[in-house]
């Protein structure tokens, strides 16, 4: 028997985190099934999906990469997961939007479009955000396959951002996709 | 996700640089509709039309609004209409322009080209009929656009229909002389006539073409003009050679391109109708900011028309065409820079400040993608002489194996200086000084043909 586990791993970044954390995965035996990493502002994230052999616990993950004799050492989460993998690396839902939203900085800007996104039932597949000269800009990755009509949610959007004094903009993931990449249309 | 950046740089594209699908158009098989009279003739027509281009304009707006980018204009263009019209005469030609225009009606669409003929190397007694149709056709229709194919570098160029184009061209300026001459904006005399041009006035459905098809013209050089002045304010103009700035435009063309592409292949899939081509022609329009004019200005000339203007012309064609070309499964039509002068506020204010004279055009008509296109000239240039200045414009086309077009404008009762305006797309300028008038008669009346070029002969 094996099981799976989700491990999450903060640190301050600098070289040699991934050497670290991979190299006691496999010390423990275990198989690497995903891995995703982020860096902002200095401080790494990391979420790593993995098998190991049915007598290794999530505490002996715990103490094993907590054993890495590391600067400012890891804070880390490894909880065991029910059920096979999900489908993970699939291709994005039809109904992918991207949504930016720029404007002058202050707070819960993400809060009042997170809400936004929340009471029409949409999922936010993925954001970024950046703050330049005292403007800010998220950019969100929308699943709308739960939304019925564009037409009348971009007119809602319109409302929204005219309230929130914020401009918004919303593209099919397709158009970034052909301008940025080089696929088959 | 993309990069954050990417995605800004698209959205830069569309929010500040107005991106969009310039136009999808339908290109319409009449060859089918073809009945032993008139009248049943224009029944099939409009019937055919109408049943292919029902959803056509809901579609395309179904599809900008899906994915966030506008169709601009949804057009039509059928075959070449003297073919479907053999053996008709010139009142039965006129009918068949008011059923096109019926028909473009019932579509919804602003515009629908193929009222036009192919007679590079010869007339038939109908084409001469057609020709003759010309004034009055579309002078009784609003939406229909005419174009006549005069001369290839395959067979040369036909003197005895310039002789005929040049009087078409004064005679439908005159018959619209209320408008300023507006009937000779919707005409274009071709060399090379492309059978899958999306623009108009030029846009026919070829033969060789199947039953029908889509085509898209990509967004305008709008897009090119401010992604070069973001270059240039980023990097600063001393960091910079000309060489980066062709590869600026060949990247903004990429993605452009690409914009066209999907959403052209959508409307396709959506109707079931083949997709046709992208054509990557930089189509200006009046409106501030979409002017061609204005990247030869910010390529380097301080007047369009100076020494250097035709260079830049040349760059920018070039690059246009190499940036959209790996972008599309198939590129078609005209596919560069246009210049029509009346369409481009800024080429238009060149005129007015004598900064861009005929001869200057002409030059730069020599590495655009297509010719003397919109310009407004003296109504008093008589009709031969504005065949000759076709010829020359045509024999660019035929010597240098690319596609030429003339549309000129001879405005009733204004000389050169004074101002016409057409209003909307079709845009406003000065009217420009024609040198040599009269000089060219004995030219054009020997009739004939100018024989095909020696590198036509590659059998």
């Amino acid at each position: 028997m094996q099981r799976q586990m989700i491990i999450s791993v903060l640190a301050e970044d600098r070289p040699g985190i991934i050497a670290e954390i991979t190299g006691a995965i496999f010390e423990l035996k275990g198989d690497l099934a995903d891995l995703s990493q982020s860096i902002l502002c200095g401080y790494l994230t990391m979420t790593l999906i993995v098998t190991f052999d049915d007598d290794i616990s999530p505490d002996d993950v715990r103490a094993k990469i907590a054993a890495i004799k590391a600067k400012n050492g890891y804070d880390i989460i490894v909880k065991p997961m029910n059920g096979p993998l999900p489908d993970c690396g699939g291709e994005l839902p039809e109904k992918t939007y991207i949504l930016t939203v720029q404007g002058k900085n202050k707070s819960g800007m993400v809060y009042s479009i997170s809400s936004f996104c929340f009471q029409r039932n949409i999922n936010i597949l993925d954001l970024s955000t950046t703050l330049k000269d005292d403007r800010y800009t998220m950019v969100l990755q929308l699943d709308l396959s739960k939304v019925e009509d564009i037409k009348q949610l971009r007119d809602e959007l319109e409302v929204h951002a005219r309230q929130t004094e914020v401009q918004v903009m919303m593209q099919h993931y397709d158009i970034f996709k052909v301008t940025n990449e080089v696929t088959l249309i | 996700m993309l990069r954050p950046d990417q995605i800004l740089t698209t959205v830069e594209m569309i929010q500040k640089e107005n991106l969009d699908v310039r136009t999808v158009t339908m290109g319409i098989n009449l060859l089918d509709c073809r009945s032993g009279d008139i009248r049943g003739t224009c029944d099939n027509i409009e019937r055919k039309i109408g049943g292919l281009a029902e959803n056509f304009v809901p579609t395309c707006d179904r599809i900008g609004r899906k994915l966030g980018i506008p169709v601009v204009n949804k057009r039509i263009s059928v075959t070449p209409i003297a073919l479907v019209g053999q053996g008709f005469k010139r009142a039965d030609f006129i009918e068949l322009a008011k059923c096109l225009e019926r028909a473009a009606d019932r579509a919804g669409i602003d515009i629908l080209g193929g009222f036009s003929a192919q007679v590079e190397k010869g007339l038939t007694e109908s084409d001469r009929e057609y020709i003759l149709s010309i004034p009055e056709a579309l002078s009784v229709t609003e939406k229909i656009c005419a174009s006549i194919n005069i001369a290839s570098s395959q067979k040369g160029i036909n003197m005895d229909a310039l002789a005929m184009v040049g009087q078409t061209v004064k005679d439908l300026a005159e018959i619209t002389k209320e408008s300023g001459g507006f009937g000779a904006a919707k005409f274009v005399v071709f060399c090379n006539q492309p059978g899958d041009n999306p623009f108009m006035a030029g846009a026919i459905h070829g033969t060789g073409e199947a039953d029908a098809v889509l085509n898209v013209g990509v967004s305008g050089p709008g897009v090119i003009s401010r992604s070069l002045e973001r270059l240039i304010a980023n990097k600063g103009a001393e960091n910079l050679l000309l060489d980066d700035l062709a590869d600026e435009i060949k990247q903004t063309t990429y993605r452009v391109t690409r914009c066209g592409e999907l959403v052209g292949r959508q409307v396709s899939r959506e109707l079931g109708i083949e997709f046709g081509v992208v054509d990557l022609s930089l189509a200006p329009t009046p409106t501030v900011g979409d002017s061609v004019g204005e990247i030869l200005h910010i390529l380097g000339v301080d007047a369009i028309g100076a020494p250097g203007s035709t260079a830049i012309v040349a760059m920018l064609n070039d690059a246009v065409k190499k940036g959209g070309i790996f972008a599309s499964k198939a590129v078609g039509g005209l596919s560069g820079a246009f210049i029509p002068v009346m369409e481009d506020a800024v080429l238009a204010e060149a005129v007015g400040r004598g900064e861009l004279c005929l001869e200057k055009l002409e030059a730069m008509t020599c590495v655009c993608s297509v010719g003397l296109d919109m310009v407004a000239i003296p109504g008093s240039v008589d009709a031969d002489t504005i065949s000759a200045i076709i010829a020359d414009e045509m024999a660019i086309g035929m010597i240098n194996n690319k596609t030429t077009a003339a549309r000129l404008i001879p405005v009733p009762g204004k000389e050169a200086g004074e101002h016409v305006s057409f209003g909307g797309l079709f845009g406003a300028s000065p009217i420009m000084p024609v040198r040599n008038v009269g000089k060219s008669s004995r030219f054009v009346n020997w009739g004939g043909r100018i024989p095909a070029p020696v590198h036509s002969f590659k059998n």
